[in-house]
């Protein structure tokens, strides 16, 4: 067992756990963390099979910094929203 | 590759494995935030080890720093009353995502051997590209492609974050005078540390990605610390969020038009064009980055 | 001259395209993006009269796969681009007549961008780039929902989580097929990929995602949601296109690498099942409604159905893929023309409810035909595009001796027209009605568009004999080699 191996397995873990997470959470914030915990696990699970042969295999490491830069881009226009979506639900509840 | 498991490894998968959980589960906001970024901590230690220096770089950079400035602004909001979710769903997602983890757990397990073809052809034709550096090479001349359109991505995110705004921001410069002495601190070491990994990343790990990051952090630091000559709200900002894709772009119609090929570098002029297109990436990513904050951000008075 | 070195064009000019007309003020950016947009429509149409009957392929950057990334175009990418040309450019012209159905000059930028985000994944034959494709196309149409005004940002907000999980189940697929066969070019990896438990779960995961982002039934539940709060103009892209970018990558990648093992028959099995549900469900739900555009959304979920269903009876079926494909042209052309229908009577009436149309028939006949001439093409009557594509299936369904799959299609098409008609009646006069609505006048342009659309949804049908022949003499069609 390697440390490669171990990702491997762990990856998929971390997806389960950032996706069910999502999807049981209610809180908009809580929801946008938990979809960031899952893109984790996907991108673990890219560079654990970049890591298995001799050297590191730097098509998937740069696979994952594009998903990493889009990820970030997803989070920003979710984040924006969101609060978007705060700020309606606060005029709604009478304020 | 030497990467017998030891007790580092172990305690550092257990640790992101444990982070992720309770960043999931714990219910208030600040708590699953913090969790989250200590997360990303260990997945950039994570990524360091299994050999992915690059990526450990731009995850410290984007999904801690960035991403994690973003949500810490979230913060500022008011956490709705959100009704709790039945048990029963509860406990279905738990069983459905125990199912799921089992069999991508098993399918993994029965992965081919890796051919190592791939990076073999990288090796062969790196000489070439104009970059040193494998993953530089993979993203700006054999997967280039692709990297036009994650910057695509990210400008496209621009727009939909500021178009969702309430363009507060274009109005009002919250400037805090008695914090502009961090300011004349951080800028210039940001603004050091953003060239050299945009040099660097030709022979080393670095590049446009994590730079545009550095660039991106000292704009916010200039806005939050009220240095009103760095503001990109204006039309400048806009036309420097889409310098990137537009110089990418036409860089591709003249390969096309006038070279070899869509997005061909010629090996003689291949690590200038390189060098050219990351610095422009860099600027539009990162004035793009402090424009999805600011885009975000609440002005103070209109905190809750 | 070297047609395919167009391809690139089709994805990097509209995003030049796209970056340009943010840069122009928000005051002229209607006419910048119209005259942008339209461009863009004119490039897409050329190409689709260029490829012809032909098959293009173009390796980007001097590198063949599996180091580089290849362009590929096919009769079915042709068929898709022609679908994304007409649409693209009828709601341009709808979109230039009336701002407030657009959203504002925000729209022109990311609607550009959208538009070279589905021409690219039609065109992408590396997995990754579809990916990346995948995800402009979610945050352009994510950032267009949110233009339909505050009460939209909730429903935009969930669309942007349902395209990004999605996202990220294709991307562990992709890791998957990498990790198996050294490469991200779908044809390289369709001839090295073994059956077994990886190609299973590769074809799972392709299942799961992009059912959640074409909202197959039971991951449905976003889209009544999202299509109606969007702007008109919106609505009609994202039900004709958007919907399509996710079949089609559902599409290649399962008629690409789907084997004849049992565990790949349960899951073609179980989408069509899921396919028969949201046929049902979908139409009944349209049927319960009150307001014209959440008909029209229900009848997408509905619709959607039936692309499901292609992946249990296209298997080596030439008649089943070419159906398939039809059924795609004639959703896009027949879906676009009703939510275009809807945004006009909203914008006439003020209203989309059902019960304050009373009379539209007389106000605006031309756009009451283009929802009437919509609903039979989709119901599946002759002599119309989407009875074509019915036939199509209906032969697939015989040649396979799945015979139950004929009442889903009947069924399927008894409940469409029910809706339709509901629609329709909606807009008849009441006889010894005093309170008549007093709509605002249609400027012509915004009937003209609809039943042009609608009427091509018919006349496409007359003229499809050799759309027919030529999707199927595509590989895809002929299924695994």
């Amino acid at each position: 067992m390697t440390v490669v191996d171990l990702a491997l397995i762990a990856g998929p873990a971390i997806v389960v756990i950032g996706l069910v997470g999502h999807l049981l959470v209610g809180d908009l914030l809580r929801r946008i963390v938990a979809l960031n915990v899952a893109s984790g696990g996907v991108m673990m699970v890219l560079l654990a099979i970049a890591a298995r042969g001799e050297a590191p295999d730097p098509v998937p490491q740069a696979l994952v910094l594009t998903g990493i830069v889009i990820m970030a881009a997803v989070t920003g226009v979710a984040l924006a929203l969101a609060r978007r979506v705060d700020a309606v639900t606060d005029e709604s509840e009478g304020r | 590759m030497s990467l017998e498991i030891g007790v580092f490894d172990g305690l550092l998968l257990a640790g992101v494995v444990l982070s992720a959980v309770v960043a999931v589960l714990v219910p208030r906001r600040t708590s699953a935030v913090a969790v989250f970024l200590v997360f990303g901590l260990l997945l950039a230690l994570l990524w360091a080890r299994l050999d992915a220096p690059d990526i450990a770089l731009a995850e410290a950079v984007l999904g801690g720093g960035v991403t994690g400035a973003l949500l810490v602004d979230a913060l500022a909001s008011k956490q709705a009353e959100v009704p709790r979710r039945r048990s029963w769903a509860l406990a279905t997602g738990i069983i459905a995502g125990i199912i799921a983890f089992l069999g991508m757990g098993w399918v993994v397990s029965r992965l081919s051997e890796p051919s190592g073809q791939l990076p073999l052809l990288v090796d062969d034709h790196i000489g070439g590209s104009g970059a040193e550096h494998p993953v530089t090479a993979v993203l700006l001349n054999f997967r280039s492609f692709d990297t036009l359109l994650e910057i695509a991505v990210v400008m496209t995110a621009v727009f939909a974050a500021t178009a969702v705004s309430d363009r507060s921001w274009t109005r009002t410069l919250s400037a805090s005078g008695e914090l502009r002495i961090i300011a004349v601190v951080l800028l210039p070491v940001v603004s050091l540390l953003a060239v050299w990994m945009l040099v660097a990343g030709t022979t080393r790990p670095g590049g446009a990605f994590q730079a545009g990051a550095m660039v991106g952090a000292g704009l916010v630091i200039a806005h939050l610390t009220g240095t009103r000559r760095t503001s990109t709200r204006g039309p400048w900002g806009d036309a420097l969020i889409v310098l990137g894709l537009v110089v990418f772009i036409l860089l591709a119609f003249s390969t096309a038009v006038g070279g070899a090929g869509w997005l061909v570098l010629g090996e003689s002029w291949a690590s200038t064009a390189i060098l050219a297109v990351e610095a422009v990436l860099a600027v539009s990513i990162g004035v793009g980055l402090a424009r999805i904050f600011l885009a975000n951000r609440r002005e103070p008075g209109e905190a809750r | 001259m070297n047609y395919p070195a167009l391809l690139p064009a089709l994805v990097l000019l509209p995003l030049l395209l796209a970056a340009v007309t943010a840069l122009v003020p928000r005051g002229s950016r209607r006419t910048a993006g119209a005259a942008a947009a339209s461009t863009t429509g004119a490039l897409g149409i050329g190409v689709v009269a260029l490829i012809g009957g032909g098959s293009w392929e173009l390796a980007l950057a001097g590198w063949e796969a599996p180091l580089g990334i290849t362009l590929r175009a096919d009769g079915t990418s042709t068929a898709f681009l022609a679908l994304v040309a007409v649409v693209g450019t009828a709601v341009t012209v709808y979109a230039a007549a009336e701002p407030s159905l657009a959203g504002g000059p925000d729209f022109w930028p990311l609607w550009l961008v959208l538009w070279a985000g589905l021409n690219g994944v039609v065109v992408a034959g590396d997995l990754f780039t579809i990916y990346v494709m995948l995800e402009l196309v979610t945050i352009a149409a994510v950032a267009l929902v949110a233009l339909g005004g505050r009460s939209a940002a909730s429903p935009a907000l969930r669309y942007l989580f349902v395209g990004v999980v999605g996202s990220l189940l294709f991307l562990l697929a992709v890791a998957l097929v990498y990790a198996e066969t050294g490469t991200l070019d779908l044809p390289q990896a369709t001839a090295a990929l073994e059956p077994g438990p990886v190609l299973t779960s590769i074809l799972a995961l392709t299942l799961l995602g992009m059912g959640t982002k074409m909202a197959l039934f039971p991951l449905h539940a976003w889209l009544p949601v999202a299509h109606p709060a969007a702007p008109a103009a919106v609505s009609a892209v994202l039900s004709a296109l958007v919907i399509k970018a996710g079949v089609i990558v559902l599409w290649r990648i399962w008629f690409g690498i789907a084997d004849g093992t049992a565990a790949v028959q349960v899951l073609g099995v179980a989408a069509g099942i899921a396919g028969a549900v949201a046929v049902f469900w979908g139409g009944a739900m349209a049927l319960r409604s009150s307001r014209l555009k959440p008909i029209v959304a229900y009848s997408t979920v509905a619709q959607v159905g039936y692309f499901a269903i292609v992946l249990s009876l296209a298997d080596g079926s030439a008649a089943g893929w070419s159906g398939g494909v039809i059924l795609v042209l004639a959703h896009g052309l027949a879906k676009a023309a009703m939510f275009l229908a809807a945004g006009t009577l909203a914008f006439a009436y003020g209203t989309d409810r059902l019960s304050r149309l009373h009379g539209a028939i007389s106000h605006t006949p031309m756009t009451v035909a283009a929802l009437a001439i919509a609903g039979i093409s989709l119901a599946g009557l002759p002599p119309t595009f989407g009875f074509v594509a019915k036939w199509q299936l209906l032969v697939a369904t015989i040649e396979q001796g799945e015979w139950w799959w004929i009442g889903v299609l009947l069924l399927g098409g008894l409940l469409t027209f029910g809706y339709t008609a509901a629609m329709v009646r909606a807009t008849f006069n009441r006889p010894g009605d005093d309170e008549v609505p007093a709509p605002y006048p249609v400027p012509a342009i915004l009937a003209v568009v609809p039943f042009i659309l609608a009427i091509a949804s018919v006349a496409f049908g007359v003229f499809s004999a050799g759309l027919v022949d030529l999707l199927a003499e595509d590989p895809t069609a002929r299924g695994r080699p």
